[in-house]
């Protein structure tokens, strides 16, 4: 009794450093990784880094061009995505009434997901670049963070929306509400929470990318604002990436950093404001 | 006196139900067969429900009492494979071609669910949940929401306090709400599926009362399992078991010594061997 007890215990206690060990790990590589950003790139961040424009490819002036680039290309993608993300959510949980249509449609969605970062930007630059002509566009880079982010955020909301009870839609429906209405008045406010954090997950993720816009949206230097939907923006990430590419200059490893650091900013705004909105959204849910 | 269903429990309804006998019923089930997919949920099912009272659906759980309320309110087509044959008539018409637009036929056939399920937002709010797409002033709104929380019952509890959370109120009253806010649709028949199960004896009681006031006016369609319950309250008793409705007539007859074996065992010890 005493030896079974034992062993138990000792299994308990190998499980236990097991899971300790992997938040230790997990918990430390993060913490390197921010405190290294934050040191390195905290040197190089200042007011003037922030809205000044690059000069001499970068290695002197500020990233001013490059956080509006990376601002305008996600926000665009955000607004293209949203509504298809959305709307094949609202599909799949309230009129696809075949199983095997669901199982397909969450197939897609995952195999849509697992597709690399690269392929997007390959699909874009002979899609786009050198079917249809379009030349390098920021509105192309974002149809193509938009197609990028959208098993994301689709998936993010058909879970939210599997978390509805289902005995809301069905008290809905039993009081005479059509299905539009059941969608417009129960299931999207039941689910803005989710909706609302998995896009602002899914922009977080799609602003710090780089391989799907590098060949289609952007310009490694000597652009500005974009004065049409056709021409060129500068980014963070491709900023980044060009910089690093010089990083035996001091000077440009310098402002590879401060630039990364703004790039963590930008991504912990978005998840930062994702959280705020659950809560308050929580709040209005429970009051 | 009760009979067996083979002998076609829907005259034996009708004609034993005195009064409401020679009223057009409000509801009126003939041959009828529910599947989920290929599985026979209820078979040849003959139903008469009169135009005022309680007619209480007992039996096991899985004999087919839910599919049949769920029928009724035509929810079962949210289920994707769910189906039916036979005929049905609602309030004079049929279940299917009658209501082409199936919010109308909602709206007349209230239903309260087992589990009190309130809406995240306030008493008031939820009274006139289904009523959003109307446009009624504030003053009817409010006489709306005023009259349907008497209806239930629950006026005198929750009148100061319309615009608080209604899941700030105990189970028995979001159930009592949950009830309120189907009356806010001035249904013709109300679908009770066992609104007692979740809540306490007291609160219990207090829907029973609620209840059987509300039968004088409308025909209430309720499952339950309580057999005191059915006792204290039902006009008419149907007992269905595996798929079939094994018996039915009023209370009186089917809780006496009339009422067929299978019907006094399932009354008194709450077993079927079906």
């Amino acid at each position: 009794m005493t030896r079974r007890l034992s062993s138990r215990a000792l299994t308990e206690i190998i499980f236990a450093s097991t899971i300790r060990a992997a938040l230790f790990i997990c918990t430390a590589v993060l913490l390197f990784l921010i405190g290294t950003v934050l040191w390195r790139g905290g040197n190089a961040i200042s007011l003037s880094f922030l809205i000044s424009p690059a000069t001499d490819f970068g290695k002197s002036g500020g990233i001013l061009y490059q956080w509006i680039g990376s601002v305008i290309i996600a926000g665009t993608a955000a607004i293209f995505v949203l509504p298809v993300a959305l709307g094949t959510a609202v599909y799949r949980h309230s009129y696809q009434r075949s199983g095997k249509g669901r199982e397909a449609l969450d197939t897609a969605l995952y195999a849509l997901n697992a597709i690399p970062s690269v392929t997007y930007g390959i699909f874009g630059l002979i899609f786009f670049v050198n079917i249809l002509g379009t030349g390098l566009s920021w509105m192309v880079g974002s149809i193509i963070l938009a197609v990028m982010m959208l098993p994301t955020l689709t998936l993010a909301c058909v879970q939210t929306m599997q978390a509805i009870p289902a005995l809301y839609g069905e008290n809905a429906l039993a009081l005479g509400l059509s299905k539009g209405e059941v969608v417009r008045r129960v299931t999207l406010p039941q689910s803005a929470q989710g909706i609302v954090t998995g896009l602002l997950i899914a922009l977080a993720r799609a602003i710090g990318e780089t391989a799907p816009i590098m060949f289609i949206a952007t310009a490694f230097s000597g652009v500005t604002l974009p004065r049409s939907a056709f021409e060129p923006v500068a980014t963070l990430p491709t900023h980044i990436l060009a910089l690093a590419q010089q990083s035996t200059d001091p000077a440009a490893l310098k402002n590879a950093w401060g630039a990364s650091l703004t790039l963590i900013m930008l991504a912990a705004m978005l998840s930062g404001l994702a959280f705020i909105l659950r809560l308050k959204f929580s709040k209005v849910r429970y009051r | 006196m009760p009979q067996p269903s083979s002998q076609n429990p829907m005259l034996t309804l009708v004609s034993n139900a005195g009064e409401t006998a020679r009223q057009t019923p409000a509801i009126s089930i003939q041959n009828f067969n529910a599947y989920y997919g290929e599985n026979c949920i209820l078979s040849e099912i003959e139903l008469d429900i009169a135009p005022t009272g309680i007619t209480c659906l007992i039996g096991p759980s899985g004999a087919g009492k839910s599919t049949i309320l769920r029928t009724l309110n035509r929810i079962h087509e949210d289920a994707g494979d769910a189906h039916f044959t036979g005929s049905i008539q609602v309030l004079g018409r049929d279940l299917m071609s009658g209501y082409p637009d199936v919010t109308e036929l909602r709206r007349r056939v209230g239903m309260v669910f087992q589990t009190p399920c309130v809406f995240p937002q306030s008493i008031a709010e939820n009274v006139v949940f289904g009523l959003r797409g109307k446009k009624l002033s504030r003053a009817e709104t409010r006489k709306i929401v005023a009259e349907s929380l008497k209806a239930a019952a629950l006026w005198d509890e929750v009148s100061r306090r319309l615009d608080q959370s209604a899941l700030s109120l105990s189970l028995g009253q979001q159930q009592r709400l949950c009830i309120a806010r189907a009356l806010a649709m001035s249904p013709e028949v109300l679908l009770l599926d066992e609104p007692t199960a979740s809540v306490d004896p007291v609160s219990a009681r207090a829907i029973e009362d609620l209840v059987t006031s509300l039968s004088q006016t409308m025909a209430i369609v309720m499952v339950t399992h309580n057999i005191a319950q059915t006792k204290r309250i039902a006009d008419q008793v149907v007992f269905i078991c595996d798929g079939h409705v094994v018996e039915s007539g009023k209370k009186t007859d089917m809780f006496s010594k009339r009422s067929s074996e299978k019907t006094r065992t399932y009354l008194t010890e709450e077993f079927c061997d079906c």
